[in-house]
């Protein structure tokens, strides 16, 4: 379990090393040099030379990854080059509808899949799970932003029964948060739902061929103990699988999803700064969604080794 | 690229111990099993090359008095909000998804499988760190190699698919150095190093054309999610760049006339889907094909 545990963690910190080495490199070797940003166009060279030193830009790339990570992890991440703004202070305002939104699609999408998959595995011999199976493959292969737009013109443009974007912060209207959060949840469940119903699936119909289902048959278990007694849990180890697996189509898919519907949160943020270049905010965002990527996965790893002993001992 | 949907589970390697089959075994068992993937890659290929020599209007040429058309004779799929004919641009799209489709597939196979065939057929340290690497880059968000790609350079189709492409690289490692491990102790493979071959040899002439059939496996399914990113990143405003036409930019634009014109965003989105799916089929059938050949 320790070996485990060690062997974990250690691969998190390398993955977060690389990352911070990635952002800080990307930036560093950008084109355009932050003093010219910051003094405008109009500096003499006595003082571009001077705020430069300040900066520590003429120092060696190296030692400014050094300073560059101490500021870091102490969380000084520098400030856009547009609004002028703490780029921490600008993570911490986008955080919450991001997150809000990630947690909603995934807690939809394991609702409706996970007993989807299962009826599929129940059912595979029937005459229905083939045209559901295929139904399932077009879900994978339609562009999850484009249910978006259509969701948009459904319920906003036509019935006009939903908001079509925008956020409500949850602590001053939280039916108003709700109502404008039912669109993008959706459309980030539709990322989500085909390819978990397809790994549910595949899990539960091995699980039914395991000798154990075979025993419990013998001994005159009903179809619906089985399913859910000897099948069902293995699909929980699935879906714990399929979220690690799945983290960054669902980190991918939400910043996507932000900018159709308007929510003001990481997404937006790193993609606006892409197309201004505005590179502090585009490492406070890369940071972020990487960190969060790897806090995640390593979450799912602990989890399973405290569900499946046979990770910690294998 | 696993943060990709993966339209199969893991695919398991024929082997070369499959008995031989004709030239039209593969076409035969494709057709037989899937006609409606066929057709669709058929005619996705075909469009992608003559598309642009069929199109019936220019592309790019604004005529704002056609503005917002519906499908009519003249222009058969309408026209979008600056008076272009949305069938000329959709056939325009269909050959920037298949540059996304061969960049992605180029960039992610030749280093994929380089990484894959090295680390499985040599073994020892060098596996252990690609492995390790494989594992760390597998499922990281491709969005987030994107934002670093275009930020850095600038935003087009070559750069947004150079960043799926890199996401795409796990994928190809993965399947090659399972094949090469497979391979690694054959007899055809222990004959040529009893005549003398060094290990690079028995890898690039013995091994690799060994998993031609995995391989082509990944390179359709990964070549769907290059169609879907290139729609995703041009959409952003990260990928191919107005007026240019593309899935992406397409229905970027679309998305402003929901209210008025839905139609551009329906068709432009039909379009993409048929050649995602298209490919996908088209990727399940051979997976069957190779995976019944190892039975």
């Amino acid at each position: 379990m320790a070996r485990y545990l060690i062997s974990r963690l250690a691969g998190a910190f390398v993955t977060l090393f690389c990352v911070s080495a990635l952002a800080f490199f990307a930036t560093a070797l950008a084109p355009g040099n932050p003093a010219a940003v910051l003094l405008g166009n109009r500096a003499t060279p006595e003082r571009m030379e001077a705020v430069t030193r300040a900066m520590g830009l003429d120092k060696p790339l190296p030692v400014r990854y050094g300073i560059w990570l101490k500021e870091t992890l102490t969380g000084n991440l520098g400030t856009s080059n547009l609004s002028f703004k703490p780029v921490s202070d600008l993570l911490m305002a986008a955080l919450p509808a991001t997150l809000e939104l990630t947690l909603f699609s995934l807690v939809t999408a394991i609702v409706i899949a996970v007993p989807f998959g299962l009826v599929l595995a129940q059912g595979r011999r029937k005459w229905w799970s083939r045209p559901l199976s295929a139904i399932v493959t077009l879900g994978i292969s339609v562009p999850g932003f484009w249910v978006g737009l259509l969701l948009i013109v459904a319920f906003s443009l036509t019935l006009k029964i939903l908001p079509s974007g925008g956020f409500v912060p949850m602590n001053k209207n939280l039916g108003g948060n709700l109502r404008a959060m039912v669109l993008p949840t959706v459309t980030l469940a539709v990322y989500l739902i085909p390819p978990l119903v397809r790994f549910v699936r595949v899990t539960a119909v091995s699980a039914f061929n395991e000798e154990y289902v075979d025993t419990a048959r013998a001994k005159g278990a009903s179809p619906a103990s089985i399913l859910f007694r000897h099948v069902a849990p293995n699909t929980f180890i699935a879906t714990l699988t399929f979220v690690g697996l799945q983290l960054g189509l669902l980190i991918s898919g939400a910043i996507v999803v932000e900018i159709i519907f308007s929510i003001p949160g990481i997404g937006r943020l790193g993609l606006n700064a892409v197309l201004n270049r505005d590179y502090p905010v585009i490492q406070g965002v890369v940071l972020l969604a990487a960190t969060g990527y790897v806090l995640v996965n390593l979450l799912i790893d602990l989890l399973y080794s405290a569900i499946d002993p046979r990770v910690r001992t294998g | 690229m696993t943060d990709t949907i993966s339209a199969s589970g893991p695919v398991v390697p024929g082997g070369p111990a499959r008995r031989r089959r004709g030239v039209f075994a593969l076409p035969r068992f494709l057709l037989r099993r899937s006609p409606f993937s066929v057709l669709l890659v058929a005619v996705f290929v075909f469009l992608a090359i003559f598309g642009p020599l069929l199109a019936p209007h220019s592309m790019t040429d604004t005529n704002l008095s056609a503005a917002l058309q519906s499908p009519n004779g003249t222009y058969w799929l309408g026209t979008d909000q600056l008076g272009r004919d949305v069938l000329s641009r959709l056939l325009g799209s269909v050959r920037v998804a298949a540059q996304a489709f061969l960049i992605v597939v180029l960039v992610g196979g030749v280093l994929g499988t380089s990484l894959g065939l090295l680390s499985g057929g040599l073994g020892g340290a060098f596996d252990l760190a690609i492995s390790r690497l494989v594992e760390i880059l597998q499922g990281f968000p491709t969005i987030l190699v994107a934002i670093v790609i275009v930020a850095l350079l600038d935003p087009s189709l070559t750069n947004a698919m150079l960043a799926v492409g890199l996401a795409a690289v796990p994928d190809f490692a993965r399947v090659s150095r399972s094949v090469a491990i497979q391979l690694r102790d054959r007899e055809f493979v222990l004959a040529a190093r009893g005549l003398g071959a060094s290990e690079l040899r028995i890898l690039v002439a013995e091994v690799l054309p060994n998993m031609a059939g995995p391989l082509i496996v990944i390179a359709s399914f990964d070549g769907a999610q290059a169609i879907m990113w290139e729609a995703a990143l041009s959409f952003l405003g990260m990928g191919v760049q107005p007026p240019s036409p593309s899935f992406g930019t397409m229905l970027r634009e679309a998305q402003n006339y929901l209210a008025i014109q839905p139609w551009l965003a329906v068709i432009t989105g039909i379009t993409v889907s048929a050649v995602i799916l298209g490919l996908n089929l088209f990727g399940d059938a051979l997976g069957d094909y190779y995976n019944r050949g190892s039975e």
